[in-house]
């Protein structure tokens, strides 16, 4: 079997993951298992092979032609197509950017499951006001593209959804 | 001053370390793969500049590609870095206690991987380490965090409390056993994942395998760690009860008196060979046959790798060189 990463030698390090329940196997020459971090006797946590993080994505990765590539975070310039390529978002806007189209790989990886740890001190005072700002972001790129594809009835329909939003913070 | 791993902790007959980890985040910066050197290097400014002020003189920051390669690869030997960290040394910063118990890792995957090791198995002590340093930064930080979604991170494996905490379980017993495919498939029931340390996923140099949680949304960070612990402590005694057994085989106490002589005895003696010698002699260690104290064995697992020797010796050593001194550590230990 040949290696997964470089695809010239042959695969001598096997590594099998169970997360969640589910199973996933990495086939690796010597060189790409030590260069990854597979052949250290203390590997950390952060395993971020791109291969396996497709593994999270099939959905995506399968209907990659089709994508629309141009929708891109407005803070960092990361398109949905470089997420699901590198299993990396390039800011925390990203999240909320990416949101929907993210939904059925998180609910893959996490279940339907919501954050119930630590929340810092400063996320206590404010919580409330960045969530709808990201909102916002998240609908004004959504506009952006209708007005890209001459969907004017859904653009309206988003211009006054941001309206609200805006004017309902500036009340606060 | 000593390090971490010179310590006593507990069980540690089999839990070699504990390591808890916090990835976090910055507000107002990209993640890593978006960010240039300078960027990086900002952040890591504002880091120190916060502990200088309020833990003067606690922390060493040092930038990685001001460091030899050698010493370098020992702190990765000494899981005080990630192998990916030094990869590529450019941007990244170890910032660290003298001790290494408690450091974080700058722009390594996230901006921050705060982190504590700690010898044997010592969970809420290595997460109230993280945790204090984590709440301290998060007073001058703004750390980048959503209500649903927990802290983000730069990969969404890891959102929510976005820790993880391992064990690294010396387990010769159970390999013999052919017990840990069982066992890795009972913990991942429980949202864990037992995977070998070093070598084959299944049959690791040494037997040492780390034991970490896998889920990081939708259970507390106290919950993760008191559902590690209880199941470390079960894996604990079933090794401890399989190493009794074994203990009973004349066959066995064949192959331990053998692994004794060797880590007694041996002029020349390569990393691997060691750890294999040393993990049966943990079995006889469990049953009062040999009398050195499970820490000092402990603490050769990192101090013999090949790297650590180097840096211990001042210079790039030889191979051979390098396995004569070993062997005469090794001996010195268990005279």
């Amino acid at each position: 079997m040949l290696c997964q990463n470089c695809g010239n030698a042959e695969a001598t390090t096997h590594i099998k993951r169970i997360i969640n329940g589910e199973a996933t196997e990495v086939h690796l020459c010597y060189n790409c298992a030590e260069h990854l971090g597979y052949a250290n006797m203390f590997s950390g946590f952060g395993f971020n092979i791109s291969n396996m993080l497709q593994n999270f994505f099939p959905e995506f990765t399968r209907a990659l032609p089709s994508l629309d590539t141009s929708e891109r975070c407005p803070t960092c310039g990361t398109s949905f197509e470089e997420v699901v390529r590198t299993g990396m978002m390039g800011c925390a806007d990203c999240y909320s950017v990416f949101y929907e189209k993210l939904k059925p790989s998180l609910s893959r990886i996490h279940g339907r499951a919501t954050h119930v740890g630590k929340s810092g001190a400063y996320q206590i005072e404010s919580s409330a006001s960045p969530k709808l700002e990201d909102t916002v972001i998240r609908l004004k790129t959504e506009l952006d593209e209708a007005v890209k594809v001459q969907n004017f009835e859904l653009a309206a329909k988003l211009r006054d959804e941001i309206k609200a939003l805006e004017g309902g913070a500036q009340n606060v | 001053m000593s390090k971490w791993y010179q310590l006593q902790g507990a069980e540690n007959d089999v839990v070699i370390s504990t390591k808890v980890s916090i990835a976090r985040n910055v507000k107002g910066y990209n993640f890593t793969v978006k960010l240039n050197s300078e960027e990086k290097y900002e952040i890591a400014d504002k880091i120190d500049e916060i502990l200088d002020k309020k833990l003067p003189g606690k922390f060493v920051s040092t930038p990685m590609n001001e460091v030899g390669r050698d010493l370098q690869i020992s702190l990765a030997e000494c899981n005080l870095v990630s192998p990916e960290f030094i990869s590529f040394a450019e941007g990244r910063t170890l910032v660290t206690t003298e001790d290494e118990s408690l450091s974080i890792m700058v722009c390594e995957e996230d901006h921050l991987k705060i982190q504590s090791l700690l010898p044997g198995l010592e969970l809420e002590k290595a997460y109230e380490l993280s945790n204090t340093l984590d709440t301290l930064l998060d007073e001058d930080l703004e750390f980048a965090f959503d209500k649903k979604l927990g802290y983000l991170t730069q990969c969404p494996t890891n959102i929510g409390t976005a820790m993880r905490a391992s064990v690294t379980l010396q387990l010769p017993a159970l390999s013999m056993r052919g017990q840990i495919p069982r066992l890795a498939s009972m913990v991942s029931k429980l949202g864990l994942v037992l995977t070998g340390a070093y070598g084959e996923a299944d049959n690791p140099v040494g037997s040492l395998f780390q034991l970490s949680n896998q889920v990081t949304l939708g259970i507390s960070e106290e919950a993760a760690i008191e559902n590690l612990k209880s199941i470390s402590l079960s894996i604990v005694d079933q090794e401890r009860i399989t190493r009794n057994e074994l203990m009973n085989s004349l066959k066995f106490q064949d192959i331990l008196w053998r692994s004794i002589g060797t880590l007694k005895n041996a002029r020349v003696i390569s990393f691997g060979e060691f750890m294999e010698a040393l993990a049966i002699a943990k079995v006889g260690i469990s049953n009062g046959e040999i009398k050195v104290p499970c820490e000092r064995m402990n603490e050769l697992i990192f101090t013999m790798q090949p790297a650590t020797l180097n840096v211990r010796f001042g210079q790039s050593l030889d191979r051979q060189v390098r396995d004569v001194k070993r062997a005469e550590a090794i001996r010195k230990i268990f005279e």
